[in-house]
């Protein structure tokens, strides 16, 4: 008969090292660190840039953050644009937002549905926004 | 020689089956990443530009922390008192007593009356004892089960009388007997408690919403209602807070299906 060569965990092991405790800690350990990463990257901050039509950076464009309340996005703040084309929103309070930019005498740009992983999660837009160069 | 017949015509009925029953899940999921229109037709089968967004709407739409903590309290209060109080009765049950028989039909017909028609009682009952809104409350109708009772007498009945007779000679108290050496040795019976027990928690929700006063309380199908009471184009984040809930179920299951299966069919085949 052949011996058995295996050995059986004792002790601390056979208590921790089973699936009863490693996949429940797992997604602790996951929570947590998701949690750290949420925490030191929710400062509210959207970063983009707004452009005219011809692509050239347009200054002292008003551009608005829209926050999503139930069922439609309500207009939250206002801030300018600087001399190259930038805006910089501090203290989005939500994690499903619009963004819309306007000048008169070059147009309004669509509004941009920007969906975030967690609120007030600090973004920077992939794309500018571009003002439709109709008055 | 007997000649085996082939097993893939059964295995391959066992797939479309298991085809059959997983395609609700499947879809679930799908639109719980997609959001896509139930009514979309035809209908994708693989899901297009999945995200998770839908599963964010839920976590800031309603307080799901909180109700996921109020949920896990409950269960953990339910699974506890369901090993403990089932383990003690299914042990009682494995002992000769005068009325047993009386007493085993009493718990058989006592399972045919639903909860529904007990539940002012039982409100009366925790109002006496001063558990309305609280967790102790939330779980005490589902302390003890007893489909679960029967579970634990069906694997104690399976343990051999001699075990026991030692354990009394050596002078072993009862309670001693059930805890260090009958529970050890029905591990997949506590399994099967363990998980219908917390499944029978986790989706009860008509006793939450009658004996919580406050929000605060509340357990995650009452969320589940008041989610959907909120919010009118909800298919994504239904979809996502239904994986949301059902999630903890299913790994729960997962982990401990060995044991379960087993716990169900211990006993089956004994004698």
């Amino acid at each position: 008969m052949e011996a058995y060569s295996g050995s059986r965990p004792s002790g601390w092991k056979k208590w921790l090292l089973n699936r009863f405790v490693l996949v429940p800690a797992a997604i602790l350990a996951v929570a947590i660190a998701w949690d750290l990463y949420a925490s030191t990257h929710d400062d509210g901050f959207v970063v983009g840039q707004v452009l005219d039509a011809q692509g050239k950076p347009v200054e002292g464009a008003d551009v608005t953050l829209w926050v999503f309340s139930f069922t439609t996005f309500a207009e939250n703040r206002s801030v300018k644009t600087g001399a190259d084309g930038s805006f910089r929103i501090t203290g989005n309070p939500s994690h499903h937002i619009q963004l819309s930019a306007v000048k008169p005498g070059l147009g309004s740009s669509q509004r941009i549905p920007i969906r975030l992983y967690f609120r007030s999660q600090n973004t920077t837009l992939q794309a500018p926004l571009v003002l439709s160069g109709k008055a | 020689m007997m000649r085996r017949s082939p097993t893939w015509p059964i295995h391959l009925a066992l797939i479309a089956v298991c085809f059959v029953m997983l395609v609700p899940f499947y879809w679930v999921l799908k639109t719980s990443v997609s959001g896509e229109n139930i009514f979309t037709y035809p209908p994708n089968i693989v899901p297009q530009n999945p995200n998770i967004f839908y599963y964010v709407d839920v976590w800031y739409a309603i307080p799901f922390a909180r109700y996921f903590l109020n949920s896990v309290i409950v269960s953990a209060i339910t699974i506890a008192a369901n090993v403990v109080f089932n383990a003690m009765a299914g042990y009682a049950l494995t002992r000769e007593f005068h009325g047993k028989g009386f007493i085993l039909i009493l718990f058989l017909s006592c399972m045919m009356v639903p909860f529904q028609a007990t539940i002012i009682p039982a409100y009366l009952i925790t109002g006496q004892l001063g558990l309305l809104n609280s967790y102790v409350g939330l779980a005490l109708p589902q302390f003890s089960t007893i489909i679960c009772i029967f579970v634990f007498k069906a694997s104690f009945d399976a343990i051999p009388g001699s075990l026991i007779d030692a354990a009394k000679v050596d002078g072993l108290p009862e309670w001693r007997i059930v805890w260090t050496i009958m529970l050890p040795l029905a591990k997949s019976a506590m399994a099967t408690n363990v998980i219908l027990s917390f499944i029978w928690s986790w989706n009860n929700f008509l006793w939450p919403l009658i004996m919580t006063r406050t929000p605060e309380m509340q357990t995650l199908p009452l969320g589940l209602a008041r989610f959907l009471s909120y919010q009118e184009d909800t298919t994504g984040a239904l979809y996502a807070f239904c994986i949301m809930v059902l999630a903890p179920g299913i790994l729960l299951f997962l982990l401990a299906q060995k044991e379960f299966i087993q716990g169900l069919t211990s006993g089956a085949t004994k004698g």
